[in-house]
């Protein structure tokens, strides 16, 4: 063999003096395919065909799982407990930790100098949101709490207290806040929700069992009074042991005051406008009822 | 019987040497068969050392810093001999990247598979025509019992387990994978001197026997695949091929592995040279889609 230093390279040099690679010489890799069974053909009938000796197993009508001959199967005999009740409607929220998001601020993929929401988020990739699935956001974790140095504006639905701390530490601004499905569906992906020309839906409100999450200003819900908030940010400094930066003097003060509204998906856009891709131009509602219906709160 | 065993390891180690070493072929010689059975054996053209061709294209898209562009003739239709107008630079990661046998086989199988329906269709014992009444009494006749003259067991009965169409067989493979086998296929007919590269597709006549003759005169082999870009052809390359069942004309949008592997060989123009590097390596940069690639991005390259 020439020299060659990869694979590549090499079974090219080997392909050059082989047969010309036609329909007729393709084939998988020796052991890739598995041959179905078949028992019973050519040769091999007449006996039991591998099934063995008389009854359900060669015959195939076995009961159905479980069945355990007429006494009380094990599946009845130990009573119910409701350890799994309602899993399949319990909302799921995919962990996003602070280690994961400091390697995405790092590699440039997510700009700081804007506020950081789930459109953020997904667009570079960092995380996989599937309303389908029951997703309602990302989980915040405090996971790379130590290393994490950026100054960030984010938004998220779930946050631990230390993800909260490793925020704050730095100088950022951290908001938890309720999307409801459809709300959650236009936020992940609004090229083609605007592609449907279709107006900006109104963001529901959480429903009974996460208001108070939403409410609570240790979470920093997007729903707690803001004056509750400041002082909850400076216990949590205390209870951490860091100085609160202040953060009215800093260069970024907009950008990190930016927050939005209750009824509000997407920064700069109220609920009702149309965004028209084909032309750039954004509608506004102008009829009254309109106007009450996306204005109420 | 030691002196024996030495005397044939040293034989056979130094046969091996020689085989690894020696002549032009890493190949055993079980394998070296010609490569073209019909016409006269193919030599491999070697390109000209004191290139003073000018390099009529070079490539657009970076080249890693561990490859080298791959570098082929060009030639011209516009007339039966061959005579090299430049040279061309090719993309080390279209032109050149490992055969894989295994996705090309894939490839060609989705390709064959993904638009076929199958139309086969058995009638069961309730389709087959008759059979309602109970053809004889359950007792007393001493024949088997029977309850319909179409039951399976029965001639001209129905049939059990039949195929049950029609049936799709519509399956899409992984994109990557998609563009994998047409590097693959490039490279391998790049590899073993099936491409050719032309100018354009200018041909003085629309004769049809113009254009057999210059593919027996260049030893181009049993058939070839003409591509370009473009929705118009011009008009005498589409007249001399519209009836040639060995020459074909597509566009490089149409491109594709099966038709590539049937041909022999796998005539390109520049401009599609350009068109094919530009489609297949954007797949090397892009990211993983949030929704259709066809709706706007902002973040692709």
């Amino acid at each position: 063999m020439s020299a060659s230093k990869t694979t590549g390279r090499k079974s090219l040099s080997i392909l050059k003096d082989l047969p010309r690679i036609t329909l007729a010489n393709l084939r998988p890799n020796p052991g890739a395919k598995k041959e179905e069974k078949r028992r019973g053909r050519g040769v091999h009938g007449g006996g039991k065909s591998g099934r063995g000796h008389k009854g359900e197993r060669q015959r195939g009508n076995r009961p159905r799982l479980g069945f355990e001959g007429g006494q009380a199967p094990f599946y009845l005999v130990i009573p119910k407990y409701p350890y799994n009740e309602g899993h399949s409607h319990r909302l799921q929220y995919p962990p996003l930790t602070l280690r994961r998001l400091q390697y995405l601020i790092d590699l440039g993929r997510v700009d700081t100098s804007q506020p950081i929401d789930l459109t953020q988020l997904v667009n570079c990739r960092g995380v996989t949101i599937q309303p389908l699935k029951r997703h309602y956001g990302v989980n915040l974790v405090e996971e790379g709490a130590e290393q994490f140095c950026a100054k960030v504006n984010i938004e998220v639905q779930i946050a631990s207290e230390s993800a909260i701390a490793a925020i704050e530490r730095n100088g950022g601004v951290i908001t938890t806040s309720y999307y409801d499905p459809r709300s959650l569906s236009v936020l992940i992906k609004p090229v083609p929700f605007f592609m449907t020309g279709q107006p900006i839906p109104r963001r529901m409100l959480p429903g009974e069992d996460q208001v108070k999450y939403y409410t609570d200003p240790g979470n920093r819900g997007y729903l707690a009074d803001p004056e509750k908030i400041r002082q909850a940010r400076l216990a949590l400094a205390q209870k951490y042991g860091y100085v609160l930066p202040d953060i009215s003097k800093d260069e970024l003060c907009d950008m990190l005051a930016m927050r939005k509204g209750i009824r509000q998906i997407f920064y700069g856009l109220s609920a009702g406008w149309i965004v028209n891709m084909a032309e750039k131009k954004i509608l506004k509602p102008t009829d009254e009822k309109l106007l009450q219906y996306y204005n109420a709160q | 019987m030691l002196r024996i065993t030495l005397v044939k390891c040293g034989r056979s180690m130094a046969h091996r040497f020689m085989s690894s070493v020696g002549g032009d072929s890493a190949l055993p010689s079980n394998l070296r068969i010609p490569t073209n059975l019909i016409d006269v054996p193919r030599t491999k053209r070697a390109l000209p050392l004191n290139a003073d061709l000018p390099v009529l294209r070079r490539c657009e898209e970076d080249i890693a810093a561990h490859l080298t562009p791959k570098q082929a003739l060009v030639e011209s239709l516009a007339s039966r001999d061959f005579k090299p107008v430049g040279l061309v630079d090719l993309h080390p990661d279209v032109f050149a990247v490992q055969a894989r046998i295994d996705i090309l086989h894939e490839v060609e199988t989705w390709q064959r598979n993904f638009k076929r329906i199958s139309y086969a269709k058995t009638k069961v014992r309730s389709e087959v025509r008759g059979g309602g009444r109970k053809p004889w009494n359950q007792k007393g006749s001493g024949r088997a019992r029977h309850g319909s003259i179409r039951s399976p067991i029965w001639r001209g009965g129905g049939v059990v387990h039949g195929p049950r169409g029609p049936t799709s067989y519509y399956y899409m493979l992984p994109m990557k994978v998609r563009v994998q086998g047409l590097k693959i296929a490039l490279s391998s007919k790049f590899t073993q001197d099936y491409l050719r590269i032309v100018d354009n597709l200018d041909i003085p006549t629309p004769d049809p026997q113009y254009l057999v003759d210059l593919v027996a005169h260049r030893h181009w082999g049993d058939s070839v695949l003409i591509v370009d870009v473009g929705e118009e052809f011009p008009e005498n390359i589409t007249q001399a091929t519209a009836n040639l069942k060995k020459i074909s004309v597509i566009p490089a949008v149409g491109i594709n592995v099966h038709s590539m592997l049937k041909h022999e060989t796998l005539v390109l123009t520049l401009e599609a040279v350009k068109f094919l590097e530009k489609k297949l390596l954007w797949h090397d940069l892009r990211y993983s889609p949030i929704y259709p690639f066809k709706l706007p991005y902002t973040d692709l390259p």
